[in-house]
């Protein structure tokens, strides 16, 4: 049976009163684009350490591809390839030589850590810097070559960490289209975000995480679908007073400028429902829109901190 | 060549090119200071002071000159690349990497080493103009020179994980290092001091280190170098033991 690239057991650590994970259990598998999502402070960036060796954790068990990250912690971290949020570039050396010096720690030898090294530079885009070091690169530029580095050594496991994180608009579809592309050639992505619609577009399945724990492993359409959709219909006459319907799913009825807005669990399966108890009532409708929950808003009601999620949505 | 020797070489390579490219702030400090040494404590005071052991006052302080600047530069090479890759969280890409930690100690120690010798060799030549010595003991010199300067590539290891601020850097090397080295026997014999203190100066350990370097290098010593040789050796090997252990706990490098 093939390994999962990541298999999270019972997993905890705590600084001080924090509990930053929380018996967390979590399993991706190979060749998946994962996505972890959660409020600041909910374990994300603990989990990650935990699984390259920068956390120690307190209790649990993680493994990459079948290898414990403490117990077999080479094997482990040999197959990973990680772009961290903060970044942690030597700035003794020009770019190239960071890499060089990356695919080195690796066990590749003098010639081929060269050609990765380039070869991961053109991925990026920024090739042309390479005698540069990393101090001087634009903001962007910074961005692509950490992902650069997290590239170079090949892994199995590609790990972002909010890797668009204040990059702007076409940098970002740039860097969606690499992870892709390493995705499509069979690479696993754990990708952490605070932007929701990144996940959407991206993911396989994502997980929402709060408090050290996982809350909820799902694809973000079926986490849609458990969100409440808004229906707005337009009737030939508006009431006064929004009517009465007796159709299951529905949470919520309310006259706004719009028309009639109607929020129910899966909007698509209820509203035929909605427009034959209209028209049993007398009215005729005459347009229709079906407005989605969005993941944004599911990740909301699935985490707990209001706060948190305003900072996040900033 | 296998995984583990790439990867401890790029290290070790890494590691020298940092201190090779920078050499206005690695190489040329020990150079200056040292040429002020031999110009001010050998020509203008050392003709006043007279023969040491039956050696010129220039030749008695070179070998503990040449001390003095091994174990400083390759304390403070593996202290700072440690703690500056904390500091700046870049070490990170060497503890992510499938590196053993036996690794990663060993090539931080060996370029720390390194350093400390060309310093060595560096401190010697700058000497060699101002007098010269005959190197009756070659062997013996060699062996102080690599056993010393790994050990204190070791113990700046520590420092350096242990390290928190600069500040910690600067009271190792200016507050701990060098006075022990100032009273450890390089500008005086231990026979000048009373009776007292020439015991005391026997639990300072550059004691041992500054006299099996003069015995290397002029042939004059006041302790029994092998014992010397033995008690320094085993003391390196605990030292990079600890080494070992720290980076395997995640000492200062995980949380």
């Amino acid at each position: 049976m093939t390994e999962p690239a990541i298999r999270a057991s019972g997993l905890q650590k705590r600084y001080g009163d924090v509990q930053a994970l929380d018996d967390l259990d979590l399993t991706v598998d190979q060749g998946e684009f994962f996505g972890l999502l959660g409020p600041n402070g909910a374990g994300k960036t603990t989990f990650i350490n935990t699984l390259v060796g920068l956390v120690h954790k307190d209790r649990g068990t993680a493994e990459v591809f079948g290898f414990d990250v403490e117990d077999d912690y080479r094997e482990a971290r040999d197959r990973i390839g990680v772009a961290p949020q903060e970044f942690n570039v030597d700035r003794f050396f020009p770019i190239i030589e960071v890499l060089e010096h990356k695919a080195g720690y690796h066990g590749i030898g003098r010639a081929e850590a060269r050609d990765r090294a380039e070869d991961a530079l053109k991925t990026v885009g920024i090739w042309d810097k390479r005698d540069t070091r990393f101090d001087w690169l634009s903001g962007g530029m910074k961005r692509r070559f950490v992902l650069a580095r997290a590239l170079v050594s090949d892994p199995d496991l590609l790990i972002l960490d909010e890797p668009t994180a204040g990059v702007d608009v076409q940098l970002r579809h740039d860097l969606w289209e690499i992870i892709n592309r390493m995705n499509d050639a069979g690479t696993t992505i754990l990708l952490t975000t605070h932007y929701i619609e990144e996940a959407e577009r991206l993911c396989d399945r994502v997980a929402i995480m709060d408090d050290g724990q996982k809350v909820e492993v799902a694809a973000p359409d079926d986490l849609m679908a458990r969100g409440t959709d808004t229906i707005v219909l337009e009737l030939a006459e508006m009431p006064r007073t929004a009517p009465r319907l007796d159709v299951e799913g529905i949470t919520d009825i309310e006259l706004t400028d719009e028309g009639l807005a109607v929020t129910a669990m899966g909007g698509s399966q209820t509203a035929p429902s909605i427009m034959r108890e209209l028209e049993a009532q007398g009215h005729t409708v005459t347009s229709l829109d079906i407005r989605r929950a969005s993941l944004e808003e599911v990740f909301v009601d699935m985490t707990r901190d209001d706060r948190e999620y305003a900072e996040v949505s900033a | 060549m296998n995984q583990n020797a790439t990867q401890f070489l790029t290290l070790v390579r890494r590691e020298i090119l940092r201190f090779v490219r920078r050499p206005y702030n690695t190489f040329l400090p020990p150079i200056i200071t040292n040429a002020l040494y031999f110009s001010v404590f050998g020509v203008i005071l050392g003709s006043q002071i007279g023969e040491i052991a039956g050696r010129s006052y220039l030749q008695f302080v070179l070998p503990g000159l040449v001390v003095l600047g091994a174990i400083s530069d390759s304390f403070e090479n593996a202290s700072f690349t440690i703690f500056h890759g904390r500091w700046n969280d870049y070490i990170q890409a060497v503890l992510t990497s499938p590196m053993s930690n036996r690794s990663m100690v060993a090539a931080y120690v060996s370029a720390s080493a390194l350093r400390g010798i060309v310093t060595s060799l560096l401190i010697i030549g700058v000497g060699l103009i101002f007098t010269s010595v005959s190197v009756p003991n070659p062997v013996y010199l060699v062996s102080f020179l690599l056993v010393i300067t790994t050990l204190f590539g070791g113990l700046g290891v520590i420092g350096g994980l242990w390290s928190s601020d600069f500040d910690y850097l600067t009271v190792m090397n200016q507050f701990i290092l060098r006075p022990l080295v100032f009273f450890g026997a390089v500008f005086y014999s231990l026979e000048e001091l009373p009776e007292f203190w020439g015991s005391v100066s026997l639990l300072n350990p550059m004691v041992y280190m500054v006299n099996g370097v003069r015995y290397g290098m002029i042939g004059v010593t006041e302790i029994d170098p092998n014992t010397s040789l033995a008690v320094l050796t085993g003391t390196t090997v605990v030292v990079l033991s600890i080494d070992y252990v720290l980076f395997r706990r995640g000492y200062g490098l995980a949380e």
